[in-house]
């Protein structure tokens, strides 16, 4: 059998300016078609070539709508993977295994949200199978349901608000450097954050990710051809999806542990197919629903703990460039703007590059993680040539 | 009988637990437990994937247990700006112990003064109304 480890990677990135939610003027499919040419340029691949399309959650900008625009010659492989943000990096799994057997080439995986055209976001995320158990009960946004997790990850687990702030605090002062960021012109002191407006108890407004209009989209070629294309290759590693058992579609009734991702064995399986552990990891991105999630990934992916949480989650230790783990280094789901977490990988690609606006340098294991909480996820770690 | 509910489905979820929302109908606390082999499922499925049955007692429970997590809505949320005019109000998360500790959601009534995890409460059965969507639901009541 064999593994995906450093058989694909990451070559072309392009990511669309990010419009304040209902502002595009621009329906989704065209912001997926700019996202898309931009990528393939910035790979030095023509649209063209494109034959696979894989992308997550409720994508509507499909292959079968997209290829008249792009002169696609063949659409030879095309998936969804389940089920909302946290099918991100289980989507480049999909493209690498598509080129693996080679039933693709040249596989784009992409996200595209305009909800001038369509309804609210996190309507559209909830892709309408929200159980009666909430809505009767007056839950209906993630904000509100992941709350639920946050009071125990602070309350019975321990975590203090101080490593809540910290984590938007990161987020905020790296998005001050990063030209798309939407909250870029937001400088998050202790103040700002501690008199923001309650959303959901213990969320303020801080606390919770954004929503906006854009598209983003990265080309997965085989190591290979990577070689001799235009930038410098970010290699997928290992990026592995699903769910544990005693998790999945229960309704607040998830039995192995609760407050945190629900990431714990993703992340042992892939520390275990990469070769390499959180002690490894030079930069990553961490899917922020609502940054209590974000606390939660990082303690599954073994960062730190329910007890040093506090200790080790702080503004200095969280920024680049010389922090013991930046996060979130294009300001990321907070601060950035939200795409349904894609920009995430799009920023992940960067540090391996060696371009993003907040560089950690000589980064060579960037990490990306899924939707945190979601009945469904998946992380993914990306590697420079050196890591393979 | 014509159930509310029926009338006014969501549909979302796993959409077995149709006979949890005609029992608070009939006000009665019911949760699903394996005729088989006893297991508890919740929320309700269609198979016990311990044991293979297809079966399941509704078994009828007093609504009662503890605190598990609770949140504080201060924001009409759009698919449940019903609740508007409540804002803010609390939905808490009650573990059952006599249904091995299944985690049913509901709002709280009464005073919250000093709520926190692990408080025992205790439920009240509500008919259909505007507010539940003309769902029947249960609400909590911090014991004091
Ligand atoms: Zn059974």
């Amino acid at each position: 059998m064999t593994d995906i480890r450093g058989k694909t990677a990451i070559v072309g990135v392009g990511q669309t300016p990010y419009f304040k939610r209902g502002t595009s003027e621009h329906p989704a499919l065209k912001l997926c078609l700019e996202a898309i040419v931009e990528a393939s340029e910035d790979a030095g691949l023509d649209p063209k070539d494109i034959d696979g399309f894989v992308s997550y959650a409720s994508e509507n900008s499909d292959a079968q709508k997209l290829m008249a625009g792009l002169g696609t010659r063949e659409v030879r492989f095309a998936s969804l993977t389940w089920i909302h943000g946290g099918g991100i990096p289980g989507a480049l799994s999909i493209a690498a295994a598509a080129i693996m057997t080679g039933q693709a080439e040249v596989v784009a995986v992409y996200r595209s949200m305009a909800e001038s055209f369509g309804q609210r976001l996190r309507v559209d995320v909830a892709q309408n199978d929200t159980a009666a158990q909430y809505l009767v009960n007056g839950i209906e946004s993630p904000t509100q349901i992941l709350a639920l997790r946050a009071q125990r990850l602070m309350q019975h687990h321990g975590v203090p608000r101080s490593a809540l702030r910290a984590v938007s605090q990161a987020s905020y002062y790296h998005a001050r450097n990063n030209a798309r960021a939407v909250g870029r012109q937001i400088e998050l002191d202790d103040e700002t954050y501690d008199n923001s407006r309650m959303i959901a108890d213990p969320y303020r407004l801080f606390d919770c990710s954004r929503e906006n209009d854009g598209a983003c989209a990265v080309l997965v070629v085989s190591a290979e051809r990577a070689k001799h294309l235009r930038q410098k290759p970010a290699y997928i590693l290992a990026a592995p999806m699903g769910t544990p058992g005693g998790g999945g579609a229960l309704e607040e009734n998830w039995r192995p542990y609760y407050a945190t991702a629900g990431q714990v064995e993703l992340a042992n399986r892939m520390w275990a197919s990469s070769g390499y552990g959180p002690k490894d990891v030079d930069v990553a991105q961490i899917y922020m629903n609502n940054n209590s999630m974000g606390i939660g990934a990082m303690i599954d992916h073994g960062f730190c703990t329910f007890e040093n949480a506090g200790e080790f989650l702080t503004l200095e230790n969280l920024t680049a460039p010389s922090g013991k783990l930046p996060i979130n280094t294009s300001g990321g789901d907070l601060a950035e703007g939200f795409i349904h977490g894609m920009g995430l990988l799009a920023e992940a690609t960067r540090q391996i590059r060696g371009d993003s606006t907040n560089q950690v340098p000589g980064a060579k294991l960037s990490l990306m993680t899924g939707g945190p909480g979601d009945t469904m996820s998946s992380t993914g770690l990306l590697g420079a040539e050196e890591t393979l | 009988m014509e159930y509310s509910f029926e009338a006014h489905k969501i549909i979302g979820g796993i959409g077995a637990d149709d006979e949890y929302w005609r029992s608070l109908e009939n006000n009665e606390f019911r949760l699903p437990q394996c005729a088989k082999c006893g297991k508890w499922t919740w929320p309700a499925h269609f198979r016990c994937g311990d044991c293979g049955s297809w079966d399941f007692n509704w078994v009828k429970l007093e609504p009662e247990g503890n605190i598990f997590s609770w949140t504080r809505s201060w924001y009409a949320f759009d698919r449940v700006r019903e609740r508007t005019e409540d804002i803010p109000y609390i939905t808490v998360l009650t573990e059952i112990p006599e249904a091995d500790n299944a985690r049913i959601l509901g709002v709280l009534k009464g005073d919250d003064t000093g709520i926190q995890i692990g408080l025992p409460v205790r439920g009240s059965i509500e008919p259909p109304s505007e507010k539940t969507k003309f769902y029947p639901s249960i609400t909590w009541e911090i014991i004091r």
